[in-house]
């Protein structure tokens, strides 16, 4: 085939592969947002995929009440942990929420496990 | 006594590379052809240095390189020490009615190789690795933000270019002689997706099979060094420093369900990426189900191993010097290059059209990691957003779009066999 006819052919080949690809993801996107309204209810979860970071202020409507005790255990637990100590010996009285600003030396601890794996 | 030596002396693999070598030379062929063996298993050892040395992909590299390395040793023809015989799978000649493969010529004739090359041929291997993806995949991120589906999407632009480029390469150059099929296999690269590239090839143009093998394995290794620079070229500085919003955390039912779902819908629509899909989803259910434990362990490390080393293994031995030393394989590198980058401009400007659409709540950056490449081009997007941004953590949101490459370019590769084969 002529090069006119070469890039005609790819041209109507791009047009349906994309066009079908397009078509099968968006399929599948509104599935998963159909699955946000009907399985996600903004209840606590201990989701496996939530970052230890704490939520930036931006997205800070993530349900603060509900999972205070659980918070309060774990960060009970931390402190026990990194003290040496039990947690009997502790009593968390208040903790206050920071934004995206972890602490340079885990942000650098992170980064470090990252590139590691690059 | 010495006869019995003299004959040994004959049979030895010297005295076969400088037969075919005097006999090439004898026959007028070009220095290519004269000098086919040794040069293949001067590509072999460069691979090999690039695998081991380099780490460049060195799980599928390493058995790939030593392939090449096993299929081009000398050998007189007709010899029974043969490992490879390229003619029984591409050679009309070697087949039952010209072309239905002569199973029962190649177990009483075939070496080790060939025998294990049936499950390239059969379209077993890939799936199957696809398995264990499956089940080394963690579809939460995109379950989480579903937007993200559209970048894998977007990133399959690629292909579908280098398609083109491929057909307009072949049209221009009659000596490559690339057709719509080749010229297909070739786009798949595009998609960043060792066992599609495969998949696709080995239905389609077989002959390429090695070439467009070692260019998907390549330049996936190579992508942290192919992506930066497309990504800082596309995107501003204001966009690659965007803070994106944390995900929701998914639940365990959603999980489940998700591979039940794309492995319908996916059937409903392209029925031919069902089995590399198909099996995708079925991995990541056994993992996601909790129940089978067994199953992920065994299919995660013990099958896909051994998966891997006859993929490789075979897909490299493949490689012949007639058929590898030939313009086509410059072509196919070049043209393989080509796909990278363009799918990789395809996810970022897809991703700066969802910064725009929402405002500046998306980073551009996630729309590179939409080449499949996992986890590989997620890394990249992260390296990348917190050189502007140290405190930004792009990693899980360019899983999302990474994850959806592998389904995307899957269905591109469907699209490619439903049209062509």
């Amino acid at each position: 085939m002529s090069i006119g006819e070469a890039l005609a052919e790819g041209l109507r080949v791009t047009v349906i592969g994309m066009t079908i690809v397009f078509a099968v993801l968006i399929l599948l996107m509104l599935v998963l947002m159909a699955f946000k309204l009907v399985f996600y209810k903004k209840e606590p979860e201990t989701g496996s995929a939530q970052k230890k970071t704490p939520p930036d202020t931006a997205s800070t409507a993530v349900k603060p009440e509900l999972d205070e005790k659980e918070l309060i255990a774990v960060l009970t637990a931390a402190v026990a942990a990194s003290m040496n100590t039990s947690t009997y010996n502790l009593n968390i009285k208040s903790y206050k929420r920071i934004g995206n600003t972890s602490p340079s030396w885990s942000r650098a601890g992170l980064n470090d496990v990252i590139n590691s794996r690059f | 006594m010495l006869d019995a030596f003299i004959g040994f002396l004959e049979s030895t693999g010297v005295a076969a590379l400088i037969n075919s070598m005097v006999e090439a030379a004898s026959s007028g062929k070009n220095f290519l052809e004269i000098m086919g063996t040794p040069l293949m298993i001067i590509i072999a050892c460069v691979l090999l240095y690039l695998a081991i040395v380099k780490k460049f992909e060195p799980l599928l590299l390493l058995p790939i390189a030593f392939g090449i390395l096993l299929s081009n040793l000398p050998m007189f023809e007709n010899s029974g020490s043969i490992l490879m015989h390229n003619e029984f799978f591409t050679d009309p000649q070697y087949m039952i009615d010209g072309k239905y493969l002569d199973v029962r010529k190649i177990f009483a004739e075939g070496g080790l190789l060939d025998i294990l090359y049936l499950g390239v041929k059969a379209g077993i291997y890939p799936p199957l690795i696809f398995l264990g993806i499956g089940i080394m995949t963690d579809f939460g991120p995109l379950i989480a933000n579903p937007k993200s589906i559209l970048l894998g999407a977007a990133a399959q632009f690629g292909v579908f270019l280098t398609f083109l480029g491929a057909l307009a390469l072949g049209a221009a150059i009659p000596s490559i002689g690339f057709d719509v099929k080749d010229a297909a296999s070739i786009g798949i690269i595009g998609g960043a997706d060792g066992p599609t590239a495969i998949y696709v090839t080995k239905t389609l143009s077989p002959e390429l099979l090695p070439a467009i093998a070692i260019a998907a394995y390549s330049y996936m290794a190579l992508i942290p060094v192919i992506q930066p620079p497309i990504m800082k070229l596309v995107t501003t500085k204001k966009e690659r420093m965007v803070v994106m919003e944390q995900l929701r955390p998914v639940s365990r039912t959603e999980r489940i369900l998700f591979p039940i779902i794309v492995t319908i819908v996916v059937a409903l629509i392209v029925p031919d990426a069902v089995s590399l899909v198909g099996m995708l989803m079925l991995g990541n259910l056994i993992k996601e189900s909790g129940v089978v434990d067994r199953l992920a362990k065994t299919a995660e490390n013990g099958l896909m191993n051994t998966i891997t080393i006859f993929l490789g293994l075979t897909v490299g031995a493949t490689a012949k010097a007639e058929t590898f030393l030939t313009p086509a394989t410059l072509g196919i590198i070049l043209l393989g290059l080509i796909a990278f980058c363009f799918s990789t401009f395809g996810g970022l400007v897809f991703g700066k059209i969802m910064y725009k659409c929402t405002g500046g709540k998306v980073n551009p950056l996630i729309g590179s990691a939409g080449v499949s490449a996992v986890p590989m081009a997620a890394r990249v997007s992260q390296v990348v957003g917190q050189k502007e941004n140290p405190s930004n953590f792009l990693l899980m949101h360019a899983m999302g779009p990474n994850v959806a490459g592998v389904i995307g370019s899957a269905v591109a590769a469907g699209v490619f066999l439903a049209m062509f084969a």
